[in-house]
């Protein structure tokens, strides 16, 4: 892995002497930001039709949620501070899982079930955290909470290949099976798609994909970046080509500038809340696309 | 004697009940579909028609038995579900959808080589190959059902199950719709079909179930159909409000 980091980095080091690309591109963290966009934007921006689709957005929030009570958990279990992996994996991925066995059984409306989840994993996580705090610098956490890009390590970058590939692969040779077992379950079902695991494989993905960009994107806002870019891709797509189109085009932008721009212009503010801010800004672009188009 | 083409299987039904918590929604049902027959199901709205549809489907647990006897080896389910939710979600052109339910390449990327000429024919049949292009949310409720019942052609079914929602069916429609469903049954195509439209029913259907939770009458159109039972069906309310 190293190895082809080394080359995408000499790569992009040398256009950026040639001066091709801006000068700041010649520093290593940089060129590691750059390329967290380029895995992140793409994944996310693809993934998030179908998440909106499938009318999901409250239940990606909760897992973004669920992470941060991962982190704490990890710290209070003795991991690594800057990389609590093992409990912030298990512990997502376990939520997930669980919130989707409730959400198949409690008969229940989701959207209740999911603020449940929601709040009580906050409750845990901040009650955690505060627990944490006595023992670490907090100014850590923040990282969590709204992304680091300075901070992101070659293991983090590594884990997010991972995790890119695996949502990537697994997302493009069942994107038809989810998205049809998200409109009509009955017809998925005569379709030969076993609807149950599907929601499942679904939920894990999400779950693996929102751990690995918390320390980019933080947990507070990577549901955004899931959601914001489909949405703004919705007010102006005529057919689904389009709407994956933009929202990959929409989400890639809102990474490279957010968390490029801060760099160039010295900027200290959390990479999160810039992305989500780009792509908010695309958000109400199209938004007031679509009220011109119509009138 | 002209013999006759088996493709679709024998649909039986002994006894089939089904609870919803404490309200039963359906009770001892026994019901039969041959192959080449076009079976259809009336009855009150709530009265379980649609579970009904469901559980022959195998998507309900229920009580009693359900089984589809073939010929051979089991052959293909076509399914003509209510309705799809798609118009707030996802921009999903009629191709699109199509493409969606038949094919293993993603639908962003296209129509695979392999079913498109199929999918144009089908949506020729149902007179909606110029809407290819069209959202779904610019459809209307009877277009949508042209459209929702086009993919059930594809792969040609040996059992085709048509769910019709209340109302949504146009005239062009149900032209359409029973024009391929006679065409099927020539083929030996066991059909079962949930319809709201009396008068068709009494002039297509082989076989007419009338269910409100329990099966209120069944047999040849022409005999059971005469206007004592119709008034049962209009009158009637969906027994487990009653009770």
């Amino acid at each position: 892995m190293e190895m082809i980091y080394d080359l995408f980095r000499h790569l992009i080091q040398n256009l950026a002497q040639a001066g091709i690309l801006p000068d700041s591109l010649t520093y290593t963290f940089v060129i590691n930001a750059l390329l967290c966009a380029l895995l992140i934007g793409p994944t996310l921006g693809a993934i998030g039709t179908l998440v909106v689709a499938k009318r999901m957005a409250f239940f990606s929030s909760a897992i973004g949620n669920a992470a941060l009570t991962g982190i704490a958990i990890g710290i209070l279990l003795g991991e690594p501070v800057a990389s609590p992996y093992v409990s912030l994996f298990a512990f997502s991925i376990l939520f997930a899982i669980f919130l989707n066995f409730a959400k198949n059984r409690s008969g229940m409306s989701h959207d209740t079930l999911i603020g449940v989840f929601l709040a009580a994993s906050l409750a845990l996580g901040s009650t955690l955290m505060l627990g944490v705090s006595k023992t670490i610098n907090v100014h850590i956490l923040d990282n969590f909470l709204f992304g680091s890009i300075i901070t992101a390590s070659s293991d983090d970058i590594t884990l997010l290949v991972v995790a890119v590939v695996a949502t990537i692969v697994i997302g493009i040779k069942n994107y038809n099976r989810f998205l049809l077992s998200g409109l009509n379950p009955s017809l998925a079902s005569v379709r030969q798609v076993p609807v149950m695991k599907y929601d499942y494989i679904f939920v894990i993905l999400i779950a693996l994909i929102t751990v690995a960009s918390v320390k980019i994107v933080g947990a507070v806002l990577v549901e955004a970046l899931l959601i914001i870019p489909a949405a703004a891709a919705r007010n102006i797509s005529r057919s689904l080509k389009s709407f994956v189109l933009w929202s990959v085009l929409i989400s890639t932008t809102s990474a490279v500038v957010g968390i490029i721009l801060p760099m160039q212009l010295e900027l200290s503010i959390p990479t999160g809340g810039a992305i989500i801010i780009v792509a908010t800004i695309f958000f109400i672009a199209t938004l007031l696309l679509r009220i011109i188009r119509r009138q | 004697m002209e013999t006759k083409i088996t493709r679709g299987p024998i649909v039986n039904c002994a006894n089939l009940s089904m609870t919803f918590g404490k309200s039963c929604v359906l009770d001892k049902i026994d019901f039969t579909a041959k192959p080449g027959e076009l079976h259809c199901i009336i009855g009150p709205n709530g009265g379980g028609k649609s579970t009904f549809v469901k559980s022959l489907l195998g998507q309900l647990r229920h009580e009693g038995s359900i089984s589809l006897e073939w010929d051979n080896q089991p052959g293909r389910i076509g399914y003509v579900p209510q309705t799809i939710e798609v118009d707030k979600t996802v921009p999903l052109t009629v191709e699109n959808f199509i493409s969606l339910c038949v094919q293993n390449r993603p639908a962003f990327l296209g129509i695979s080589k392999r079913v498109k000429k199929e999918i144009d024919s089908v949506l020729e049949r149902v007179n909606m190959l110029h809407k290819k292009k069209l959202l779904f949310s610019e459809l209307s409720g009877g277009e949508r059902q042209r459209v929702l019942f086009a993919q059930a052609l594809i792969p040609s079914p040996d059992l085709l199950i048509l769910d019709e929602p209340m109302n949504s069916i146009d005239r062009t429609g149900a032209a359409i719709f029973s024009g391929i469903i006679d065409d099927l049954k020539k083929e030996g195509v066991t059909v079962i079909w949930v319809h709201h439209d009396l008068a068709q029913v009494r002039e297509k259907a082989d076989v007419v179930t009338c269910i409100n939770r329990s099966i209120i009458f069944q047999g040849v159109p022409r005999d059971v159909m005469d206007e004592k039972h119709l008034l049962e069906i209009f009158t009637a309310q969906p027994v487990q409000e009653a009770i």
